[in-house]
């Protein structure tokens, strides 16, 4: 028979019995959930479509309403405003919300007037209207005085605003897509990382692995294992980008960049180069430990690197995606799943770093499973207590 | 045939095997013998290529074992273990699979053992959902499911109910009488003189014994009698120097005689003291044969 059957098998019933597992679709079921519902639910609850009713109490001065509109869109905002006959009239449209705030000023412009919102002042709206009632009144005031209106009007330009470096169109989403990318790997080697470290385990406890192992080679078993476990992992990786971009999309609330797509791409490919490095290293040390407690003992070099990997990435790449520790993180493989995906989103990371960078990934996790494989098929029959690396390569030696 | 063929193996300080050798041959049933720690999970794990000997070869057909031959080989370690959480027909299927039957092949073969250990309506049950006694029916369906030619069983009979015990011993008389070897290791030695016809005894990691059980008796020394003479109260025993007496009860003596002993004369000298109501002439048993060749082996000082 040959070795790929061997391991498919293997692989296809790692797939079937934990896909169909309850813990599994629970687990799919609620983060998707959970990815829709936090993208959806502040664009369903806060729908802002960006116009800013305002109502105006009867008699208004003259030129109010000109005023509200154009200093809106100074401020940016669009303001509509509507006209109310009296103060209850206003009141109420302001009680039944279809009126942000209610502006009354005398005719006459006399005095200031009042700006009424329904329980908690918009500081922002506010102010807004404030400058055009004082505009109308400052106006009101020069032009008795004799003042050239046209030139008062020029005296009321704003100020051209510009910035040295402006911020892309997408910088956000980007930076968002980095960052959410960067959790997914970390929460994908952790899950299924350890699914694969507890599935050897239970393997070794219930001694199954001794009837496996007189037909599979323990090479192949393992392959099998982190094929099988990984499959899994990329349906839900998969299932997440989806769901969430398709969040994004029916939301309107956030453009996506034209990069997304590659960006995914890179996100899918680091996520499976990761979790093939990290399920191997948690793999082979899972054969080592007979029981779960010592399995999670052995396990914590592999996850105190992971989790500085990912620090070192969400602080010091993003900091500087440039910077002489992106650069050098970048060809370090267990730090490169974390990094190369945040540095590809800032358009930090040349081409040939990032081949190179997945060529180096790849040789290290050969290297791993070579090495794992063998202390796996030396370690994984000993039932007696936690083994030593070094007994486990000796005992295997071919 | 299967040649086990000097083999050697150290765990640190400890010796495993230390050169054994033994064969066994299609349609034979073979009891392997020996005490606890003698090397015989040690032996059956070399056949699977689950522990590495330090010395000496396992044959196949002449060639040494490889992983092509090994899916032909039917294994039930002695610690039992299959999944817990997967449903036993997709298990025997999943096992069978791996020992290289197609897909349809192993399905059905899932079938027809599971409906061969009585357990056909159980197919979607999880394992852990059935019986101690139905999961060890389960253990022996994974070792047989491909139609194995060499089937090695590690202890089989261990924590089965009477039941369970003739089940095992059909499926093992079945099995030889298709021509398939096996060899299976037990404690339980009446059942080994029952089911096998040929035994291997293992002692120290070394064979102190080993062929067809009739043969092994036939060269022993020794021989039981038997004996029960009315109304003698067993006195006539004391003309006869060279003979030990194990037990006696009345007029009843369990003697251990040599095999040399003239019966003739034995039998008239009872005769002449009193109404000979049992005269009993019997080969040891297996047991006997154990204890006789396992203290053989042992160190001089050890047996003093």
């Amino acid at each position: 028979m040959p070795r790929w059957r061997s391991v498919w098998l293997v692989a296809r019933r790692e797939i079937i019995e934990r896909g169909r597992s309850r813990g599994f679709v629970l687990s799919v079921a609620f983060t998707t959930l959970l990815v829709i519902g936090s993208i959806l639910l502040p664009t369903v609850l806060f729908r802002d479509d960006g116009i800013t009713p305002v109502g105006v109490v009867d008699p208004a001065p003259a030129g109010l309403t000109e005023a509200l509109v154009a200093t809106g869109t100074q401020f940016g905002s669009e303001i509509e405003v509507s006209a109310f006959p009296d103060a209850d009239a206003a009141a109420t449209a302001l009680e039944a919300d279809a009126v942000d705030a209610v502006v009354s000023v005398p005719p006459d412009l006399s005095g200031p007037g009042t700006i009424q919102f329904a329980d908690e002042a918009d500081d922002a709206l506010a102010q807004l209207v404030s400058q055009a009632v004082i505009g109308l009144r400052v106006q009101a005031v020069l032009a008795e005085a004799g003042v050239d209106p046209v030139a008062l009007a020029a005296a009321q330009d704003a100020p051209a605003v510009d910035a040295l470096d402006p911020r892309e169109e997408g910088d956000e989403a980007r930076f968002l897509i980095a960052n959410i990318g960067a959790v997914l790997i970390l929460i994908g080697i952790f899950s299924f990382g350890f699914t694969v470290l507890t599935g050897v385990v239970e393997e070794k406890q219930s001694r199954v692995v001794e009837v496996v192992l007189s037909t599979v080679r323990a090479r192949d078993l393992l392959m099998g294992k982190v094929l099988g476990i990984g499959i899994l992992g990329l349906v839900q990786l998969l299932v997440f980008v989806l769901a969430g971009l398709a969040a994004v999309t029916l939301s309107g609330g956030v453009e996506l960049p034209a990069t997304t797509p590659g960006a995914v791409l890179l996100l899918t490919v680091w996520f499976i180069l990761g979790y093939a490095l990290y399920s191997t290293a948690l793999g082979f040390l899972g054969a080592l430990a007979s029981r779960m407690e010592e399995a999670s003992n052995a396990s914590t070099p592999v996850t105190t690197i992971a989790m500085v990997s990912y620090f070192v990435a969400i602080f010091a790449v993003v900091n500087d995606p440039s910077g002489i520790v992106a650069v050098v993180a970048t060809f370090i493989p267990p730090a490169a799943p974390f990094v190369v995906p945040l540095r590809a989103a800032f358009d930090a990371i040349t081409p040939i770093e990032l081949v190179l960078s997945i060529a180096v990934t790849v040789v290290a996790i050969w290297g791993l499973f070579v090495v794992g494989a063998r202390v796996y098929a030396g370690a994984v029959l000993q039932t007696a207590g936690r083994m030593k690396i070094r007994d486990a390569w000796r005992s295997a030696g071919e | 045939m299967l040649e086990i063929d000097d083999l050697a193996k150290r765990y640190g300080p400890v010796v495993a095997l230390d050169g054994a050798s033994f064969t066994a041959t299609p349609g034979r049933i073979v009891g392997f013998l020996g005490p606890n720690g003698a090397g015989k999970t040690t032996t059956m794990r070399c056949i699977f290529g689950l522990a590495r000997p330090d010395r000496g070869t396992v044959r196949w057909k002449g060639q040494p074992v490889d992983r092509q031959a090994r899916l032909g080989f039917g294994y039930m370690p002695e610690q039992r273990g299959l999944y817990p959480r997967m449903r036993v027909g997709e298990q025997l299927e999943y096992f069978a699979q791996q020992h290289g039957l197609s897909g349809r092949d192993a399905s059905a073969a899932a079938t027809r053992w599971l409906e061969r250990m009585g357990l056909g309506d159980r197919a979607k049950s999880k394992l852990e959902e059935l019986s101690h006694g139905n999961q060890q029916r389960i253990q022996l369906a994974v070792a047989l499911a491909h139609d194995p030619a060499l089937l090695v069983l590690d202890e089989p009979f261990s924590g089965l109910d009477p039941i369970g015990i003739g089940t095992m011993r059909d499926v093992i008389h079945e099995r030889a009488a298709a021509g398939v070897g096996v060899i299976f290791s037990s404690h339980q030695l009446d059942l080994v003189e029952d089911v096998c016809e040929d035994v291997v005894i293992i002692a120290r990691g070394r064979i102190v014994a080993a062929g067809p059980i009739d043969a092994l008796k036939a060269r022993s020394g020794r021989r039981h009698l038997d004996v029960e003479v009315v109304g003698d109260g067993g006195a006539w025993l004391s003309g006869w120097p060279d003979l030990t007496i194990l037990s006696r009860d009345g007029d009843r003596a369990k003697v251990l005689v040599g095999i040399d002993i003239d019966l003739e004369r034995l039998l008239a000298s009872a005769r002449a003291a009193g109404e000979v109501r049992r005269f009993a002439y019997e080969p040891p048993k297996l047991s006997e044969l154990f204890m006789e060749a396992v203290a053989e082996s042992a160190p001089r000082e050890a047996v003093a």
